[in-house]
């Protein structure tokens, strides 16, 4: 059950977003450029609203490396400048990955990430609570039947 | 009537030059604190209730406070007497709320206090208003309308934010803070244009249009501590490019500024010993950056041509150009620690690079290391949390071409080559 929850070529860390968001998969360079504040809109032209952890989180440090390929000071660099200079609008910073799940769950448009643990954890819950209809997490597939997360693939 | 507000500001909360403004500005403070912390409560309260966060990229604020120590030695760069200053606040806050899918506003607050550097006070940074004109995947163009921030160097948009700068004190050639309220922003009209492709990466194109108020405190900074009369920027015009290749630690950037300026004796009854004046400036830079994980090394090197055509009399002529670059580098020690170290060099006049001209010409009033700026810099950023940090330096500096008055300078004070300065500072924002 759980080897089915996690893909081989998939890294530990999941990129999630809002049930309502059409896109099953992006491109690497799509996510960076969503993370990098250069795609602000879905194919639907529905804006997108980013959500990440504290620079200084695990999570995030290696959220940057490893699926973005960016150094995260290099990120605080981009968003501060959009920040502070009036520019644009840099991502929301939650504290802890349950308030990711949340913020993304309750945000229209909304994209974050979280670890395969938590993401674990989260399918368990629903498991345990409701049928015993199986999660394929290769299609994108909701993480609860209530719709709480699309898990979204990413492509070279 | 932006420009009314940033002046104003600036001259009402403004600085020694009367008796009072130490208590008015520690009601500035004391308003900005209570402001920055209401701001802080209510962001916490709004985290807390976790059930909205349909809004959060809708409305937005932010801002930082900090404080620091700074200690110069053989020059008026901070204050006239030489001791140890905590004239070294910055406190800002700001905030975005998008109106519609295509328009946006943002504004910004800057409280600052940096001794002789800039004028002491509140002023407002930007106010604009912001329209998304086009946006698909790889496009984005976007117009401000209002008062918004030169973008076009290297640190020009950060200049003014602590923890967003490399170091406490910026290079002066290029960030030179007695130009700060002119070069921070214009009131006007600004485009960005970005594309995006997998091919060729990251495009940056920008042009800006507009003029910023001077107040008389910026005047005296200026020109000279006697000026009586009023200067005012008449346009300034910018464009830069940047170009960051695809998945490249790179960047590249390209940027080009005209402006020009009048003073205006304000009549012959006026007192004035100087007369009426264009000034003309432009500015051209090339930089470069590269970030790796570790290392990061960035530079700039720039051209200026100044010109005056009156002032000191009526036939007065004067056609400058100067030279400069700075090199950095940062090293990122740990996550948390990081070293810097920089040198920066630059002289006003290529024809007189180590200022015996200017010396013989003035009949030696104005000493010959006026006509350049050379300093070495060593510093360390420590990141306590994701959002605290601490930063000291120090800098070894020769020459007083990066001091104030620049038109008239003061050679009583700044009596040496050379001179030295360090800094800590604490930041904090949200």
């Amino acid at each position: 059950m759980l080897a089915c929850l996690v893909t081989p070529q998939v890294a530990a860390i999941e990129v999630v977003t809002h049930p309502q968001v059409t896109e099953r998969s992006l491109t690497k360079s799509q996510l960076r450029r969503i993370y990098t504040m250069r795609q602000l809109r879905w194919s639907d032209n529905q804006a997108i609203t980013v959500f990440v952890l504290p620079s200084q989180h695990a999570l995030h440090q290696r959220f940057a490396k490893e699926r973005l390929q960016i150094f995260p000071y290099q990120l605080n660099r981009i968003w501060h400048k959009l920040t502070y200079s009036g520019l644009g609008v840099a991502p929301t910073v939650v504290k802890s990955e349950q308030e990711l799940i949340q913020a993304v769950s309750n945000t229209p448009g909304a994209i974050g990430y979280i670890g395969e643990a938590t993401l674990i954890k989260l399918s368990q819950s629903f498991n345990d609570s409701s049928s015993q209809q199986p999660l394929n997490m290769d299609d994108g597939q909701k993480v609860s039947g209530k719709g709480v997360l699309n898990v979204v693939k990413i492509k070279d | 009537m932006l420009s009314k507000l940033k002046t104003n500001a600036a001259v009402e909360v403004s600085s020694r030059v009367n008796n009072l403004s130490g208590d008015r500005s520690l009601l500035a403070r004391t308003y900005l604190c209570t402001f920055l912390l209401a701001a802080c409560v209510v962001t916490s309260a709004q985290a807390e209730e976790g059930t909205s966060y349909a809004n959060s990229q809708d409305f937005q604020l932010h801002g930082f406070i900090s404080q620091g120590l700074i200690d110069v030695n053989g020059s008026d760069f901070v204050n006239d007497d030489g001791g140890l200053s905590a004239e070294l606040t910055e406190i800002g806050l700001n905030a975005s709320y998008q109106l519609t899918n295509k328009f946006r506003l943002a504004a910004q607050v800057v409280y600052l206090d940096g001794g002789n550097r800039y004028s002491q006070g509140a002023r407002v940074d930007y106010a604009l208003l912001d329209w998304s004109a086009y946006t698909n995947e790889s496009w984005q163009a976007n117009v401000y309308f209002g008062r918004f921030k030169n973008n076009h160097w290297l640190y020009s948009s950060s200049r003014d934010i602590p923890f967003a700068r490399p170091s406490i004190i910026l290079p002066q050639s290029v960030y030179f803070d007695g130009f700060r309220d002119i070069a921070v922003g214009s009131d006007g009209i600004a485009a960005k244009l970005s594309h995006s492709t997998d091919e060729y990466g990251n495009f940056d194109w920008q042009l800006s249009y507009g003029s910023s108020p001077i107040s008389d405190e910026q005047t005296k900074n200026i020109l000279s501590e006697y000026a009586q009369g009023t200067a005012e920027q008449d346009y300034d015009a910018q464009a830069s490019i940047y170009w960051q290749p695809a998945f490249s630690s790179w960047r590249f950037g390209l940027s080009l500024l005209d402006a020009s300026f009048t003073y205006d004796q304000g009549g012959v009854g006026s007192g004035d010993v100087f007369f009426d004046s264009d000034f003309t400036f432009q500015f051209y830079t090339m930089n470069a950056i590269y970030a790796g994980e570790k290392w990061e090394f960035s530079g700039e090197i720039y051209q200026q041509r100044f010109t005056i055509d009156g002032f000191y009399s009526p036939d007065f002529q004067l056609d400058n150009i100067g030279q400069g670059f700075y090199l950095q580098s940062r090293y990122k020690l740990t996550q948390q620690l990081t070293l810097l170290a920089r040198y920066e060099d630059f002289y006003l006049n290529k024809e007189d690079k180590d200022g015996k001209k200017l010396q013989q010409i003035t009949g030696g009033d104005i000493p010959y290391y006026f006509a350049f700026h050379k300093d070495i810099t060593l510093g360390v950023n420590y990141d306590i949390t994701s959002n605290f940090s601490m930063r000291m330096e120090y800098h070894w500096v020769k020459g007083a071409g990066r001091l104030t008055p620049v038109v008239v300078p003061n050679a009583i004070i700044n009596n040496t080559e050379d001179w030295q300065m360090w800094a800590v500072q604490l930041m904090y924002w949200f």
